[in-house]
């Protein structure tokens, strides 16, 4: 690495759950002018002019995500996903990359947890070549056998070669802790068992049942003619066909009760990576703007009460914050950091003061100026490309969030009081019940861990799967 | 090129530390990007390109230095100032300047590679005095807290321990750079050793401040929702009065010729092996960077390139192979890259990636490659000046590293002339076994057995 910087935020929810405004004086920022058709066969269509930069976005939301995936067979919508691209009924998987690469473009398939989503991107010029790519995918793809067990055999390895990262598992424990058998708990990607079981039936099976018009969004934003577009994607996806099926509905995890501890050993490492906190909030909560702003005072910026704590008055570590990953159902909050093996205990005790002083001291008026004026000042860039756009009218239109998400966000948050913030914290901000997850080197930090919790579990990180641990 | 880590399934190691904004253009970039530019009368250049689509603005300041003006004992040094820079000045004390800026909307990061340190702000047009306000604080009148020192030392400590300890990649990289190099200062990392970090001295760092930090040693470059009228004024108010002084002395060691292979290996606990192999290559501002660029990307980039489609997708010998050249101004490495898979011995990937390249030494590519490999330039250099972060930085980069931010709009014209002949030519010239050094991750298990198959 030849490139070391001040700060990394290394965490970040999924899912963004909600936008904020620009604007100081008389600018206040709105989505640009968009509209939603519903074709004849179901397909929710959302279209924006955004003109400049000569190319077009594409993102497609199918409303299966790993949360369809069968017990036992965690990973399935990813899999599916990935699969996509590697063979079609007209092309095979190195003639879909030979054709995309020629357009320079970009295609991207990835099942998060609530949903599975498909970004494209193209030059203008090269539109009906990528509508051509883009719909053989979505509606083609003929999952070669060949290509199934290459992708299973890829990304089995995938997750070994993640967990010689401690970071980039991290989540994948704690969320496994977290929610237990909640379909939340689960990896999206599955685990080195999972995959090992999922057959090409199951795939295709899962694309009959979850890959139909009435399931998905497609949102196009960029360079390109409204009323032409529309021309092109009826005829693109119109003939698609397939009963949408009825979305199961996942039902809100409980708050963890107590306290526990997961403890990952990992004896190579020099430093613990420890999250702690408990279930969030949904996407729709209603106090989701007021979270957003406390958050930010409490670990969402740099100089958030937990990075100034554990950061910038200590130097415990490179960087402290919390987050909550909003999703259809109540997700996750977490407080998250990593110190020395020797700082584990002091950096974690710290952590936990800070958020007792969150409930015993509550915000300030000031610092609820500046991070409503941090959030509406950092706003715009996030909806500046037409990618950008594309991804955040789709994910709207998927979680049943307005244009007032964008186009009211700057009032909303100036609307929180501190009277506000106060309930906010009470509310959702977890004190005396808590999950606690570690990766690290258990001989070193086993015994001074223990303290936090009254239930201790703990694996190695090279044992197969996640957490609960999977059936034999 | 900032470092953004997301959690994802089956996250594979990311060396993609944004590789240089270039690209084949189209021929109205002029009009859609009209840049406007003037050097300060002590010496900083400042670059000012306005675009009002959104009402924020992006102000970087390029400084030319970084750990290639460093020497043993006190490597990394660059980068820890840089973290100093956010720790007090005059009137901005230490925590005022990241508290004001948030306060008022604002976002900063920096970061530190091996020729300069470049210090990033992102905010409302609404923040702009203040802005400017901090930085010629900053440059002025930085503060050298022995307490903030401590603490910040611990920090990077802490850096360190997740970017290299944490990361098998970083290691690996690490161990490449230091025997690729033997004299020049690119040897060593930009993070620094360890023992280095813990041992630089107050007057370590005073030298430091005063080599570097003279406004005739920095370029400016702002995009965004602001006019180059008011920049200049804001300019002769805040930045025109710091005086200017000697630039560091120039780095006059020269790499000599690698005269064999080289081969190293790291003995980790880890699951999978990985495997890195180096060449040596020509500076950022030589003609033969365009031809280079286009070589790797018909190797590696996309599903249909050359050494996915060998490694990956045919002999199934690795989860992901790629190739990385940053920008540099000294002669550099061109660095390969491949997870193999485990259990897969890396010298199986490394023929195979020997091999690929002999076919490029024999025989041309075809035309449809040549343009596919432009094609995929040129999307590139779209998705990075789409937005005013990533404009400011492809202005500074070119000047910086081909010394003149017009050059960018030279980019289009360099690519197209790049043939299937020139091609051959850099690949036959580069890709020899004496000229590369190669880095294996070979997995140990550990005491209680790490890798069950």
């Amino acid at each position: 690495m030849t490139v070391e910087i001040k700060w990394l935020r290394l965490l970040r929810a999924a899912v963004l759950v909600s936008g904020f405004v620009s604007g100081a004086a008389a600018q206040t920022l709105k989505l640009p002018p968009h509209e939603k058709i519903v074709l004849k066969n179901g397909l929710t269509l959302l279209l924006m002019e955004k003109h400049g930069v000569p190319m077009v976005s594409l993102a497609g939301i199918v409303k299966a995500g790993s949360v369809a995936d069968p017990m036992g067979e965690e990973g399935l919508a990813a899999v599916t996903a990935s699969l996509l691209r590697k063979g079609t009924a007209k092309r095979s998987s190195q003639k879909f990359s030979e054709d995309l690469d020629f357009t320079g473009g970009s295609f991207a398939c990835d099942a998060g947890v609530d949903f599975t989503s498909l970004s494209a991107e193209f030059l203008s010029k090269d539109l009906d070549r990528g509508l051509d790519l883009f719909s053989d995918a979505l509606l083609h793809p003929s999952f070669p056998q060949a290509e199934v067990d290459k992708m299973l055999a890829q990304d089995i390895d995938g997750i070994k070669a993640a967990k010689d990262e401690a970071q980039s598992v991290a989540l994948n424990y704690y969320y496994g802790y977290l929610f237990g058998k909640h379909p939340y708990g689960r990896s999206e990607g599955g685990d080195e068992l999972s995959l090992a079981r999922i057959k090409r039936d199951a795939i295709a099976r899962f694309y009959q049942a979850n890959y139909t018009p009435g399931n998905t969004i497609l949102a196009v934003a960029g360079d390109f003619d409204a009323a032409e577009m529309r021309t092109k994607i009826e005829q693109a996806f119109g003939g698609w066909e397939g009963k949408a099926s009825s979305l199961a509905a996942i039902s809100a995890p409980a708050p963890v009760k107590g306290k526990r501890l997961l403890l990952i050993d990992k004896p190579d490492s020099t430093q613990t990576f420890f999250g702690f906190g408990n279930i969030g909030t949904a996407v729709d909560d209603p106090d989701r703007v007021a979270i957003r702003v406390v958050n930010t005072i409490f670990g969402g910026r740099f100089t958030s009460e937990l990075n100034e704590a554990l950061r910038v008055e200590s130097g415990l570590t490179y960087g402290a914050e919390s987050f909550f990953d909003s999703r259809k159902v109540p997700g996750a909050f977490a407080i998250y950091s990593y110190t020395k093996n020797e700082s584990t205990a002091p950096a974690i005790d710290l952590a936990l003061q800070v958020l007792e002083k969150l409930h015993t001291d509550g915000v300030t008026p000031q610092q609820l100026a500046s991070a409503k004026a941090y959030l509406k000042g950092q706003f715009p860039p996030e909806i500046e490309t037409s990618g950008q756009l594309a991804r955040r009218i789709a994910s709207n239109e998927f979680y049943g969030l307005g244009d007032d998400e964008i186009n009211q966000l700057e009032a909303r948050i100036d609307a929180v009081t501190p009277a506000i913030a106060k309930q906010t914290i009470e509310k959702h901000f977890p004190e005396e019940n808590l999950v606690f997850m570690l990766i690290g080197k258990a001989s070193e930090i086993g015994p001074v861990v223990q303290k936090y919790a009254t239930q201790h579990d703990t694996r190695k990180i090279t044992e197969p799967g996640f957490w609960p641990p999977p059936a034999k | 090129m900032n470092k953004t880590r997301l959690l994802l399934r089956g996250v594979l190691l990311q060396l993609a530390l944004g590789a240089i904004a270039v690209a084949a253009g189209a021929q109205t970039e002029k009009q859609q990007f009209p840049v406007a530019s003037k050097t300060l009368k002590n010496g900083m250049k400042v670059v000012v390109q306005t675009d009002h689509s959104i009402p924020n603005v992006a102000l970087y300041i390029f400084y030319r230095i970084g750990s290639r003006n460093e020497r043993p004992g006190t490597t990394g040094i660059s980068h820890f100032f840089e973290h100093m820079m956010f720790n007090g000045a005059k009137k901005y004390g230490p925590g005022d300047l990241d508290k004001a800026m948030e306060g008022n909307g604002a976002a900063n990061n920096a970061y530190t590679a091996r020729n300069t340190t470049v210090y990033q702000d992102w905010f409302p047009r609404s923040a702009l005095n203040l802005i400017f306000d901090v930085e010629a604080d900053r440059i002025q009148y930085l503060s050298f807290d022995p307490k903030k020192i401590a603490s910040e030392r611990e920090v990077v400590a802490s850096e360190r321990r997740t970017s290299v300890d944490a990361n098998n990649a970083g290691i690996l990289d690490e161990q490449l750079w230091a025997t690729a190099y033997i004299a020049h200062p690119y040897q060593w990392p930009v993070v620094g050793w360890m023992s280095d970090i813990e041992h630089w001295s107050l007057e370590d760092l005073k030298h430091h401040f005063e080599m570097g930090y003279a406004p005739n040693n920095a370029t400016m470059v702002v995009v965004g929702d602001v006019s180059p009228e008011e920049i200049f004024q804001l300019c002769e108010k805040y930045i025109e009065p710091i005086p200017q002084h000697a630039p560091p002395p120039p780095v006059t060691t020269v790499e000599p010729e690698q005269l064999g292979e080289r081969r190293l290996v790291v003995h980790k606990e880890a699951q999978l092996p990985l495997l890195m192999i180096g060449y040596h290559v020509p500076q950022t501002n030589n003609p033969d960077f365009y031809a280079l660029n286009i070589l790797r990307t018909l190797l590696v980039r996309g599903e249909s390139s050359r050494m996915y489609r060998r490694l990956v997708d045919q002999d199934q010998i690795a989860l992901e192979v790629d190739a990385l050249q940053e920008p540099d101004l000294d002669p550099t490495l061109a660095v390969f890259y491949a997870q193999p898979k485990q259990g897969v011995d890396p010298q199986k990937c490394e023929a195979a990636i020997y091999d690929e390249l002999d076919k490029l030494k024999k025989t041309p590519v075809s035309d449809v490659e040549l343009e596919k490999a432009k094609n995929i330039r040129l999307v590139e250099f779209y998705q990075q000046m789409r937005t005013i972060n990533g404009r400011a930085n492809t202005i500074g980069t070119y000047e910086i590293f081909f010394g003149d931010y017009h050059k960018v709009f030279d980019a289009a014209k360099n690519y197209a002339a790049v043939t299937k002949q020139d091609v051959q030519r850099v690949a036959q010239k580069y890709f020899a076994a004496n000229n590369r050094t190669v880095a294996t991750l070979l997995p140990e298990a550990g005491q209680e057995g790490a890798a069950k198959q």
